[in-house]
C-alpha cells in the first residue's frame, strides 16, 4: 500500500524535531572543533595506548553483553512458563529499578556486599578483587540482565495461543516445541537486545570511573573524559570520540537491519503456555530465586546505614535537593516522551509505505545520542555556551536540555514498537474511519498505556540519577541529590551520604513503582 | 497528555531563573570548586566575614573541582566572569598562569608560614597540606614507616588516578622524587598490591572507610576530621622517612577584573588570621601563617618533611610522567 | 450508466494480475464470490484506496477516485480483520470517526440496529470479551451506521451461526436499501447471493 499513507503536518514537526535534535549534537562537536580549530589528531591513532583501551573496550562490551543476554534468557523463561511464580510483578518492577539504578547507589551497594571487606568477602577467597574487568562486568550484568529479563519476556508473551496449542496437539516433544515455537520468536530479539547492551556498555562511563581500577581498564568514553578534562587536550578527545561515534553508530545501523522485523509481532498471546514438568518447574524456579538474589543483595545491603543515622544529618537540603532532582527530572520527561512519539512519526509512516531504507535511517537518526559520546555532547556544549550564556541563569535549561537529548533513545525505545503494532493492527482502519486528529492521538495514547508508563518512568528515572550533566552546568543554588551524594562525600560525610543514596534508591523504587501500578501484563 | 505537568514546568524553569539573577551593588565573582563552597565547606564563613568589611557582594561560583576552574578560565578566556580564582593547586600553576589571564596579588609574603617558603607574585597560597597515606590504627599496629615499606609490602593500597586527582598527582611527583629513574619497576611492584584506583578522592576514601584497603592515599590532615566531628582517633597518617609532598592551594585575581582593588582585599583577607582560621577546620587543610589557633589534634598530626618539585618541573615533565605509569601500573 | 464505475482497471505484482471491469448503479447491492486468490479482497483495497492499479480508472459518480488518500473517499469498508480497536469498549468503537455526527439520532439508529443483530446488550463491553460473530456485528453496524455512500464489506458473516447470519443479512440488505447505499459484499457463502440485487463470480 505505498501510496495510501500520507504524513500531513505531523511530518513536517516531526522533521523540525528531529533537526533539533540532530542540531544539539553538531552543535557540540562545532564546540569543541571551533574552539581547537582542529577536527582531529591523527597522531592519537598512532599510541599504543589507544590500541589498548580500544581493546578493552570493546572486550569488557562483548562480555557484560553476552553475559546479560545469555543469563537473562533462562531467567525470562522462568518468568513466562511459570505464571504462578510469587512477586513476579514485583520483580518485573525491580528489573526496571535496576536498568535504572543511579550507578552511584549500585557501585556503594557492590562495595559493601563484595568489596574487600563486603558482606560476602570472606567466601570470595583471598585472590578476589571487585576492581578491574571482574568489577565492571559485574555492575553491567547488574543494570543491563534486568532490561533483557524484561524485553525478552514480553517478546515471549507476544507467541499465539494458536502456536502453542497446534506445537501440543501434535504432540511435539519439547526441544521440538521451543525450536519452532519458541526460537524463531526471541532470536531476532537475543541479538538486538545483545547489541543494544553492547552499545551501552561500550559507552559505559560511570561504572568504569569507579570500578576500573587504574590504566588498564579504561574505555573510549573515559579516556575521552580525561582528555577533555585533564589534559584540556581536545584533538585528541574528538580523535577519540570519532572512533567511539563509528563504532557505535556502525553496530547501530546494523542493528537496525537486523532487528527491524522482529517489532512487527501482530499477536499477543499469554496464558496458554505448556505446563512444564515438575524438574523443569525446580529449574525455572532455582533460576527466578538465583536473580531475584543477585538483584537484591547490593540494594538491601544499603539498609543498615538507616541504623546510623549521624546527628549531623540535615533533612532539609536532602528535601530540596530531592524536589531539585525531581523537577528538574519532570522538566525532562515530558518533552522527551512527546518528542519519541513525535519522531516516531515518520518512521512509522515509511514502515507503512514499506520504505525500510528511510525508516532505518530516520531510526538511526532519532536514537544517535546513545552512540554518540555523552562526555563530548555535554563538554561540547559547555565549551559554546560559556562565552555565550550565563549559566547562573540559562544552567537548568542546558540540564534539562541535554538529559532529554540523552533519555529520549530510551523513550524511543519504549513506545516505537508499541506503535508499530498500532499501525500493523490498524493503519487501514484508522484511515477508513476517517479519525480527526484529536481522537486519533486520545485513541494512541490510550493504546500505548503501560509502553507510555515504562517510557516515562526510564526517563524520568534516568534523569534524576545524572550527575555528569549536572557536574558542567549546575550550581550550588539548586543542587540535585545525586549531586549532594557527591558533595557529601567530597567533605567526609560518608553516612550522610550512604543515606543520601538510599534515600535516592527509595525514591527511585516508589517512583517505579507507581508508575508500574495497573499496567497490563506486567511487561 | 494534559497540559498541566508542562506548565510547571516552566514556571519552575523560570524560578530558577529569576532565583539565580545577578543581585545590583559591587560584586565579586570568586570561582572555587564546589565543596569548598558547600554549606560544611568554608565559604560561606568566609562570604560572611568578608561582606561585613567590603560592603559588597561576593558571589562564588562553585565548579567539580581545580582543573575545572582552570578549563573554565581557558575556555572564557577574556570573557571571563571571575574577579578571583580560589582552589587551583601548585599542580596547575604554570598552567593557569599560561593562559596570560592572572595578575599580581600585592599582597606581602612575608607573613606567611616559613615551612611554605612561598616567592611567587601572582598566586597567592590559601591553605596546604601533605599526601599521606591514611590508615586504622586499631586494625594496623605497625604502620609501614616509608613510601619503599609501603611498595615493597603486601599492604592492600588505594590511590587515586593521577590524571584525574590531585593526591594521583601528588603520589606520581613523590615516586618520582623518591625512586626518579626507577619508578617504572616501582609502580609495577605498587600495582601488585594495588586494590583499585579510582577516579577521585572521596571514591578511594569512602572504600576506604568501608574497609577496602590497608592504606589510603589522602592528607596528613585527614585524621583531624575524625577527630573533630566524629570523635573517632582511630583513623592515622603514616609518617614516612623520605618525605612527603606538598599540596598548596592558592587563589589569584584576574587581569580582566572590573573591581581589582576588591579583589586584592580579598586576597588579602583570605591569609588573614580570620580567615585562615576558618579554612583547616572546614577544608581539613593546614593554615598558611603561624598564628592562628586551631583544634588541639592540629598538633598531634605528623609534620613531614617536604620534598617534591617546583612547578615548572612538574609542567615540564607530567606528560611523561603519567605515560610512564599509564604502562607500568598494570598487575601482572 | 453506473454510479461506480471500473474502467479497466488493472493491478499486477510479482507473480499474478487482475482486472476490473464493470459499473454498479446507485444503490445496487452486488455480491462477489470466487476462489481464494480471485482478487475479492484486493478490488475492495483497490476501491477504498489501500491499493494503487497500475492503470485504468475508478470512478464514482463520474470522478475518478484514484487522486484522493483513504481517508477522502466516500467509502466506509469491514475489513477481514482488526475492525475493532482492542484497548477501548465497543461503544466508543462504535463512535470512532464520526465527529459532529454523533447526534442523538444517530445514537437512537445504533441502539436500534444493536437490539436488530442481536448486540444491543454488548455495548459496554470490551472487543475481547466477545466471541468472533458478535464482533463481526459490531463491525458491521459501524461500517453501515456511518454516512459514507459506498459500502465495503469483506467477509461479514464469518464466525456467525446460520440464524445469526441470516438475520444480519437481511439486516445489512435493509439497512442499505433505507440508507441508499451501494454495496460490494465479499462472500463465500453462495446463500448470500440471495441479498444482491446483481452477482458477479470473480477469476472464472
Amino acid at each position: 500500500m505505498p501510496s495510501s499513507y500520507r504524513g500531513g503536518a505531523g511530518r513536517v514537526l516531526a522533521l523540525a524535531g528531529l533537526s533539533g535534535l540532530v542540531a544539539v549534537t553538531g552543535v557540540a562537536f562545532y564546540g569543541l572543533i571551533g574552539f581547537s580549530g582542529q577536527v582531529a589528531d591523527p597522531g592519537t591513532l598512532q599510541d599504543p595506548y589507544f590500541y589498548g583501551i580500544l581493546g578493552f573496550s570493546l572486550k569488557q562490551a562483548a562480555l557484560s553483553a553476552g553475559l546479560s543476554v545469555l543469563l537473562g534468557y533462562p531467567v525470562a523463561r522462568a518468568l513466562y512458563y511459570l505464571p504462578g511464580l510469587w512477586f513476579r510483578r514485583t520483580f518485573l518492577t525491580l528489573c526496571l529499578l535496576c536498568f535504572v539504578l543511579p550507578t552511584l547507589v549500585l557501585i556503594t551497594g557492590l562495595v559493601l556486599l563484595l568489596g574487600h571487606s563486603g558482606r560476602l568477602a570472606p567466601l570470595l577467597g583471598a585472590d578476589w578483587n571487585l576492581y578491574g574487568l571482574k568489577g565492571i562486568l559485574l555492575a553491567h550484568v547488574f543494570l543491563n540482565l534486568p532490561f533483557v529479563v524484561r524485553a525478552l519476556y514480553l517478546q515471549l508473551l507476544h507467541i499465539p495461543d494458536t502456536a502453542w496449542r497446534l506445537a501440543l496437539q501434535l504432540g511435539l516433544p519439547a526441544l521440538t516445541r521451543w525450536r519452532l515455537v519458541e526460537w524463531p520468536m526471541v532470536r531476532g530479539r537475543l541479538l538486538v537486545l545483545g547489541g543494544f547492551v553492547f552499545v551501552l556498555c561500550f559507552n559505559s562511563f560511570a561504572v568504569v570511573l569507579a570500578l576500573g581500577g587504574g590504566p588498564q581498564a579504561t574505555t573510549l568514553e573515559l579516556a575521552v573524559y580525561q582528555a577533555l578534562k585533564y589534559d584540556f587536550n581536545l584533538p585528541e578527545a574528538l580523535t577519540l570520540a570519532w572512533v567511539q561515534f563509528a563504532i557505535a553508530g556502525t553496530l547501530f545501523v546494523l542493528l537496525g537491519r537486523l532487528g527491524g522485523s522482529s517489532w512487527l509481532v501482530l499477536e499477543q498471546g499469554g496464558d496458554r503456555v505448556p505446563v512444564p514438568g515438575r524438574w523443569s518447574r525446580l529449574g525455572h524456579g532455582g533460576v527466578y530465586l538465583l536473580c531475584a538474589l543477585f538483584l537484591l543483595l547490593p540494594l538491601l545491603v544499603l539498609l543498615p546505614a538507616l541504623a546510623d543515622i549521624p546527628a549531623s544529618l540535615r533533612l532539609a537540603p536532602l528535601l530540596q535537593a530531592l524536589l531539585n532532582s525531581f523537577l528538574l527530572a519532570l522538566a525532562c520527561v515530558i518533552p522527551a516522551t512527546l518528542l519519541a512519539w513525535l519522531l516516531l512519526w515518520p518512521q512509522r509512516l515509511a514502515q507503512l509505505q514499506q520504505r525500510p531504507r528511510r525508516r532505518q535511517l530516520l531510526e538511526w537518526l532519532s536514537t544517535h545520542t546513545l552512540a554518540a559520546p555523552a562526555m563530548v555532547l555535554s563538554v561540547g556544549w559547555y565549551v559554546f555556551v560559556l562565552p555565550r550564556l550565563d549559566l547562573a541563569q540559562w544552567g537548568p535549561v542546558l540540564v534539562v536540555l541535554l538529559n532529554l537529548v540523552l533519555t529520549l533513545p530510551f523513550a524511543l525505545q519504549q513506545l516505537r514498537p508499541r506503535l508499530l503494532q498500532f499501525d500493523a493492527q490498524y493503519a487501514p482502519l484508522c484511515a477508513g474511519l476517517k479519525l480527526a486528529w484529536p481522537e486519533r492521538l486520545a485513541l494512541e495514547w490510550r493504546w500505548l498505556g503501560g509502553s507510555l508508563r515504562a517510557a516515562f518512568a526510564l526517563v524520568l528515572l534516568l534523569a534524576m540519577g545524572d550527575v555528569a550533566v549536572f557536574a558542567l552546568f549546575g550550581n550550588e543554588a539548586w543542587t540535585t541529590l545525586p549531586w549532594l551524594i557527591y558533595r557529601y562525600a567530597a567533605t567526609y560525610r560518608m553516612q550522610e551520604a550512604a543515606l543520601a543514596s538510599l534515600l535516592l534508591l527509595v525514591v527511585c523504587g516508589v517512583l517505579v513503582w507507581l508508575l508500574e501500578q495497573g499496567r497490563d501484563g506486567g511487561a | 497528555m494534559n497540559n498541566a505537568p508542562a506548565l510547571l514546568n516552566l514556571a519552575v524553569l523560570s524560578l530558577f531563573a529569576v532565583l539565580a539573577a545577578p543581585l545590583p551593588a559591587a560584586e565579586l565573582t570568586v570561582y572555587t570548586y564546589d565543596s569548598f563552597v558547600s554549606e560544611w565547606g568554608p565559604g560561606p564563613q568566609l562570604e560572611k566575614a568578608f561582606e561585613t568589611q567590603c560592603a559588597c557582594d561576593l558571589r562564588f561560583v562553585g565548579v567539580e573541582d581545580g582543573v575545572s576552574i582552570l578549563n573554565r578560565l581557558r575556555i572564557e578566556g577574556e570573557q571571563t566572569r571571575a574577579d578571583v580564582i580560589l582552589g587551583i593547586d601548585d599542580g596547575l600553576l604554570v598552567e593557569t598562569r599560561a593562559t596570560g589571564l592572572i595578575a599580581a596579588h600585592e599582597v606581602p609574603l612575608d607573613g606567611l608560614s616559613k615551612t611554605l617558603d612561598w616567592q611567587d607574585a601572582d598566586f597567592l597560597p590559601v591553605d596546604y597540606g601533605y599526601f599521606a597515606f591514611v590508615y586504622d590504627s586499631s586494625r594496623i599496629k605497625a604502620p609501614v614507616t616509608s613510601l619503599k615499606a609501603l611498595v615493597a609490602s603486601d599492604a592492600k593500597v588505594i590511590y587515586e588516578d593521577p590524571r584525574t586527582s590531585t593526591p594521583g598527582q601528588g603520589l606520581m611527583l613523590w615516586m618520582k622524587a623518591v625512586y626518579g629513574d626507577q619508578a617504572t619497576a616501582a609502580w609495577k611492584q605498587l600495582a601488585q598490591h594495588t586494590v583499585t584506583v579510582t577516579k577521585g578522592w572521596w571514591e578511594a576514601y569512602s572504600m576506604f572507610l568501608e574497609g577496602g584497603a590497608d592504606y589510603v592515599l589522602s592528607y596528613s590532615t585527614s585524621p583531624a576530621y575524625h577527630v573533630v566531628t566524629e570523635s573517632k582517633d582511630q583513623y592515622r597518617a603514616a609518617l614516612f622517612s623520605e618525605g612527603h609532598v606538598a599540596q598548596v592551594e592558592l587563589a589569584a585575581r584576574l587581569k580582566t577584573s572590573q573591581q581589582p582593588a576588591l579583589a586584592q582585599q580579598f586576597l588579602a583577607f583570605l591569609v588573614s588570621p580570620e580567615a585562615q582560621a576558618v579554612i583547616p577546620v572546614t577544608n581539613w587543610m593546614l593554615p598558611v601563617i603561624d598564628a592562628v589557633t586551631l583544634p588541639p589534634v592540629f598538633s598531634q598530626l605528623i609534620e613531614p618533611a617536604r620534598i617534591g618539585f617546583t612547578p615548572e618541573a612538574v609542567a615540564g615533565s607530567r606528560q611523561d610522567w603519567i605515560a610512564e605509569w599509564r604502562s607500568a601500573a598494570v598487575k601482572d | 450508466m453506473g454510479v461506480l464505475e471500473l474502467d479497466r482497471v488493472r493491478i499486477a505484482r510479482e507473480d499474478w494480475a487482475l482486472e476490473y471491469d464493470f459499473q454498479l448503479e446507485s444503490g445496487a447491492i452486488l455480491t462477489l464470490q470466487g476462489r481464494s486468490g480471485a482478487g475479492k479482497t484486493t478490488l475492495l483495497l483497490l476501491v477504498a484506496g489501500f491499493e494503487a492499479p497500475d492503470s485504468g480508472d475508478i470512478r464514482w459518480q463520474g470522478h475518478s477516485l484514484l487522486p484522493l488518500p483513504v481517508a477522502q473517499r466516500p467509502v466506509s469498508m469491514l475489513f477481514q480483520d482488526h475492525n475493532l480497536f482492542e484497548h477501548i469498549s465497543v461503544w466508543r468503537n462504535l463512535g470512532l470517526g464520526m465527529g459532529r455526527q454523533r447526534t442523538r439520532s444517530w445514537e437512537q439508529a445504533v441502539r436500534d440496529g444493536a437490539e436488530a443483530l442481536g448486540i444491543g446488550t454488548l455495548l459496554g463491553r470490551m472487543p475481547a470479551t466477545l466471541s468472533g460473530g458478535q464482533r463481526q456485528r459490531v463491525a458491521l453496524l459501524r461500517t453501515l451506521l456511518r454516512p459514507e455512500p459506498l459500502v465495503l464489506l469483506d467477509e461479514p458473516f464469518v464466525g456467525m451461526d446460520p440464524q445469526t447470519h441470516a438475520l444480519a443479512g437481511e439486516w445489512v440488505r435493509a439497512r442499505a436499501k433505507a440508507g441508499g447505499k451501494t454495496v460490494l459484499l465479499v462472500t463465500h457463502h453462495a446463500q448470500d447471493r440471495a441479498l444482491g440485487d446483481r452477482n458477479r463470480v470473480l477469476g472464472v
